[in-house]
């Protein structure tokens, strides 16, 4: 076999016949496979988010921009949008920001047992959503709660809320219980981070008197600014598909004010057979995914994602 | 003298105190967090084992007379043999398919410099990164078309292809840290890249290939839109969609019936947690998402 061509560029014909075997089943098979079961399904949501279709029916009616005039419209639709947005606030707020501090402290050996603490918060990111959210319906039920009971005997009992049921609230006890099932993957992120940053850097940071605060933003965060821009891109999708502890706890309920957009897509899909107006909602993800992705790798981590 | 020493000793200790001062602070905190995060589950297993009755003594008491009915009723009420059978399926067989489909991928991204690699990187990202609800539609009519839909082998296709992104993501990190020099040796006798790959770069590979799947495994035994959409006979549900039940009025009234389900629904994954803990929650995987 020759050398590899990774000097030079080469036609994509003569790569081909050189390595029949790596283009073959390494390239064409793959970006096949991606072409038929992503590709041709982002291509169809598109398409449909044009008709009337009820899912069943051997026809479709064209409807033009009429499903996309009536999403402008829908309530449903800016309450979904808006609560993805909520979880995304708290997803950001609360895993993200307490796995880099966790990851931090253990790695500075701030904390005694370190393996205690990353295995208690790692340990829920195996857990399926469906039985964290039944664990958390168990654990916040307004009668028998083990977490109102705790509230009342330690005197906080005028905290206590109506965690599913008040709509202000109900958007939010989702998210953070969702955020504790997901803090673990920021978590390990960082933690492998933090493991790739040189140790002279923080002891010559040390010597020159710096506090944890200091060590924290201005060298830890710039030197992991690839695995921040991982782990933010990660959250971003991660509430964007938020969906099962929906479908499990709340099914949107109190009336759809819990709906994300991903739920509104199940339901008016699924459940209201309106398969149309369901796939435009998803070109609204899909649009609203590329939309922020595109700024993140445009602007905050240039080059973060260079291959 | 001796006072002196005495004094000296005990000017030490309190140096050390005053170092280890806010680190006793700080596991002092992480203890409570561990708590946070132990606690629900602690709480739950606790909760499973109590018979009806002692219900009414509140979230925190401890059980009387422990018992274990209610896993044994769960069990049959939900019949979660079936269940557990075909979680077991779907996660073996989907991520067989996935790790298979992402071998030779990850072998091309990570040896080869192939023109147009950076389009196959973003592809990858897409796939990576696409909410699954933009696909459902979609793919719940190419299943029903192809009479796949509310199959064992329709999802177990989904899961295997929808998997391969991050596996190649996962191989091609593994692949890239195998130094080169062990397949100049190959390349210089006249091997194939086909010869390389099989005998050389694959039984290298294999730690990396039982993270992959180990990861992929766990990501198919959480999953549930696909599942919950593709599926609609009882038959074939797996444990996600299955346990579904016990938020039902049946089951959920004394608490310790769905506590049961759910230590059931965890214990394949606690298992696989327990014998692949320190390669997973080092998280050594992650060099490969650096790319």
């Amino acid at each position: 076999m020759s050398a590899r061509p990774s000097d030079e560029r080469t036609s994509f014909i003569a790569f081909a016949r050189r390595h029949v075997f790596v283009t073959l089943f390494g390239i064409v098979a793959p970006v096949a496979l991606f072409a038929c079961f992503i590709g041709y399904p982002i291509g169809y949501t598109v398409y449909l988010s044009f008709f009337e279709w009820n899912g069943m029916a051997a026809t479709k009616t064209f409807v033009g921009l009429a499903n996309y005039v009536y999403m402008l419209g829908d309530n449903y639709f800016y309450i979904s949008l808006i609560n993805n947005l909520k979880w995304l606030a708290v997803s950001l707020a609360f895993p993200v920001v307490l796995g880099f501090l966790i990851a931090y402290a253990m790695r500075v050996r701030a904390v005694y047992l370190p393996t205690l603490l990353r295995t208690a918060i790692f340990f829920p990111v195996t857990m399926s959503l469906v039985a964290v959210g039944l664990m958390f319906l168990l654990i916040l039920n307004p009668i028998f709660g083990a977490f109102d009971t705790l509230l009342r005997a330690l005197g906080l009992g005028f905290l206590i809320r109506e965690w599913f049921g008040d709509y202000h609230i109900a958007i939010y006890t989702l998210a953070v219980v969702g955020g504790w099932a997901f803090t673990g993957l920021p978590m390990i992120f960082y933690f492998a981070g933090i493991g790739d940053v040189p140790k002279e850097t923080f002891d010559a940071a040390r010597i020159e008197g710096a506090g944890h605060l200091r060590m924290m933003l201005q060298v830890a965060l710039p030197q992991l600014r690839p695995v921040t821009a991982v782990v933010v891109m990660l959250t971003l999708f991660e509430s964007l598909k938020a969906f099962d502890l929906i479908a499990v706890m709340t099914k949107g309920a109190p009336f759809g004010r819990t709906d994300v957009l991903g739920y509104l897509v199940y339901l008016e899909s699924f459940w209201n057979s309106r398969f149309g107006y369901g796939a435009t909602v998803s070109v609204a993800i899909l649009v609203l995914s590329i939309a922020i992705a595109a700024l993140l790798l445009g602007k905050v981590f240039k080059g973060a994602f260079d291959v | 003298m001796s006072s002196r020493v005495v004094l000296q000793s005990r000017g030490r200790a309190l140096r050390r105190l005053r170092y280890a001062t806010p680190r006793i602070f700080a596991t002092l905190l992480a203890f409570l967090l561990a708590a946070v995060w132990l606690g629900p589950l602690a709480l739950i297993v606790i909760t499973s084992i109590k018979p009806n009755k002692e219900f009414l003594n509140g979230p925190f008491s401890l059980p009387i007379a422990p018992t274990l009915e209610p896993y044994q009723k769960v069990w049959e009420g939900l019949n979660f043999g079936a269940l557990m059978q075909n979680s077991l399926l779907y996660a073996t067989t989907g991520s067989a398919l996935a790790v298979s489909l992402a071998l030779v991928p990850a072998f091309a991204l990570s040896r080869f410099d192939p023109p147009g690699k950076k389009y196959i990187f973003a592809l990858l990202l897409t796939g990576l990164m696409l909410p699954q609800q933009t696909v459902l539609i979609p793919l719940y009519d190419m299943l029903r078309w192809l009479h796949l839909l509310d199959t064992r082998i329709g999802l177990i296709v989904v899961h295997g292809v929808y998997g391969m992104p991050s596996q190649i993501v996962i191989l091609r990190g593994f692949m890239t840290t195998i130094p080169r020099e062990i397949e100049k040796a190959a390349e210089i006798e006249g091997a194939t890249d086909f010869q390389i790959f099989y005998k050389v770069i694959l039984p290298l590979s294999l730690p990396g290939i039982i993270v992959g799947y180990t990861l992929n495994f766990i990501a198919i035994w959480k999953e549930f839109v696909f599942a919950l959409v593709f599926l609609n006979s009882e038959a074939n549900f797996p444990v996600t969609v299955g346990m579904l039940k016990l938020n039902s009025d049946r089951y959920i009234s004394a608490f310790n019936l769905p506590s049961a389900g759910l230590v059931i629904s965890q214990i394949p994954i606690a298992i696989l947690f327990i014998l692949a803990y320190r390669r997973i929650s080092s998280g050594n995987f992650i060099g490969s998402v650096k790319g």
